[in-house]
């Protein structure tokens, strides 16, 4: 632990900004609220709102797992751990069910979260309406009158275009009926465990300066029309490493030819279905 | 003077936990982990959310201003006091059965419903038993709770507000060491 720092990193002035626009978050399911967002020492698009509410959430007793597209062991989960292991001193994990609070960048993990977890995700465009209006007085007078018609329109071009919703990831959600909101960059394939989870979920967009929540046991539906239903997506392959047919596969490359193969996103889901099976 | 959290860093991010984890489970009572030392009338239950959650940047409502209660709260939190509820960050309620209506503090702005009052209520006591039925996010069916000590009108004037939402009021209700919180979305059932 580095000394210099006040416990995780940021000043005490900070962490009550962020604890009260935290509450105000939860208060609101899927509202954004504006936050004071600070200069990290690391650039934005790293997970810098992520990093801020985690600092203004950690305690001495917690036990951290940041993830990186499912990932322990990618470069900016290993700095993001690493960091707090620093300014913090917290004790660090990478088995999900160990985690006290888990940090994640564009996944959800498969294992089911506990309602005693929190899981903090990394946000790069927290208005799911940006690309629609660039305006953010007007996106806010959308949310305040819930005028989700551009939305709708489209997933409908989706629709009209590729004969069904084309949207992979990012895919939109309504919140307790409510707020539009961006899950973040997770595939639609996570959508389904963000409905009645658990546990709490914050989200932190730091170059955006917003931040938002959906608290436990809340309904999450993701946008669909009746005759184009909501649907996440399938595999052919199973995971190659652990056998897995239920959780979400990346296709890597392996050799200069070209050779492909299937494996778990999620490295801690993996690695402890290949521990089973050995045992 | 009285002191404050004995370790201001550690003890509000303590406190700050239990209040997320009471926010996003509503009508769920919870123990704050420190009480600190308070002058009357302020219970040392909501000393410590008004320490954990105020500074310099807050402007903050007392119901009863005795002059040790205000400046034990410049001292330690260097709050700014508003003389208008209207104009609250925060409001503190010590006598809960004599408390202004709820009109009376901010409910945000439909494009900010954030910009609204959150109110520190200390009441007489919860109790599981007997109590009525709360609904909404962060409860996963229903929970039960009874709050005494509020005025025989307060949850008549909360529910004339549920029509306003987004727009709202966050209430912490604080005995001895205990916290619930109601946030605006949580619906009282017709029992």
């Amino acid at each position: 632990m580095t000394p210099s720092y006040n416990f995780a990193f940021l000043d005490e002035d900070t962490k009550r900004m962020l604890r009260r626009a935290l509450l105000k978050a939860v208060a609101i399911p899927g509202y954004q609220v504006p936050f004071g967002s600070r200069e990290m020492p690391l650039p934005y698009g790293w997970g810098t709102g992520g990093i801020q509410v985690t600092a203004a959430l950690l305690g001495p007793d917690d036990v951290l797992k940041v993830i990186d597209q499912g990932a322990d062991d990618t470069t900016n989960a290993v700095n993001i751990r690493r960091f707090f292991a620093r300014v913090a001193g917290v004790a660090t994990t990478e088995h999900t069910a160990d985690a006290t609070l888990i940090q994640t960048r564009h996944r959800i993990p498969e294992t089911s979260l506990r309602e005693d977890q929190i899981l903090v995700f990394q946000v790069p465009e927290p208005e799911p309406l940006r690309t629609l209006e660039p305006r953010e007085a007007e996106t806010r007078t959308l949310h305040a009158l819930a005028d989700y018609g551009l939305m709708h329109v489209k997933l409908y071009e989706d629709i009209a275009q590729y004969g069904h919703i084309a949207t992979s990831y990012d895919y939109p959600v309504l919140v307790d009926g409510r707020f539009l909101t961006s899950p973040s960059p997770i595939p639609k394939f996570d959508n389904p465990k963000m409905d009645h989870s658990p546990a709490l979920m914050l989200f932190g967009a730091g170059r955006e300066k917003r931040l938002y929540a959906i608290p436990p046991y809340t309904r999450v539906e993701s946008l669909a029309f009746e005759d184009h239903p909501f649907e996440i997506q399938r595999w052919e392959h199973r995971c190659e490493l652990c056998g897995s047919g239920e959780s979400y596969l990346d296709e890597v490359v392996v050799d200069d030819r070209g050779t492909r193969m299937f494996v778990c996103s999620d490295t801690d889901f993996c690695g402890q279905r290949r521990a089973e099976a050995q045992a | 003077m009285l002191a404050a959290f004995a370790n201001p860093v550690f003890d509000s991010q303590r406190t700050f936990r239990e209040l997320l984890q009471a926010m996003a489970r509503p009508a769920s009572p919870r123990a704050l982990p420190i009480l600190p030392p308070s002058p009357a009338p302020i219970a040392p239950a909501a000393m410590a959310i008004l320490l954990t959650l105020c500074d310099a940047t807050t402007s903050v409502w007392l119901q009863q201003p005795q002059r040790e209660a205000v400046e034990h709260l410049r001292f330690h939190a260097g709050l700014r006091l508003v003389e208008q509820p209207q104009d609250a960050d925060f409001a503190l309620i010590t006598d809960a059965a004599s408390m202004p209506p709820l009109t009376s503090f901010a409910r945000g702005d439909m494009r900010y419903p954030d910009r609204s009052a959150s109110l520190i209520v200390q009441v007489a006591g919860f109790r599981s038993e007997g109590g009525a039925h709360f609904a909404g996010p962060g409860i996963r069916e229903t929970e039960s709770l009874a709050i005494d000590g509020l005025p025989w009108d307060f949850w008549q004037q909360r529910a004339a507000l549920a029509v306003q939402l987004p727009l709202g009021i966050d209430l912490y209700f604080v005995a001895a060491q205990h916290v619930v919180a109601l946030p605006r979305t949580t619906r009282l059932l017709e029992s």
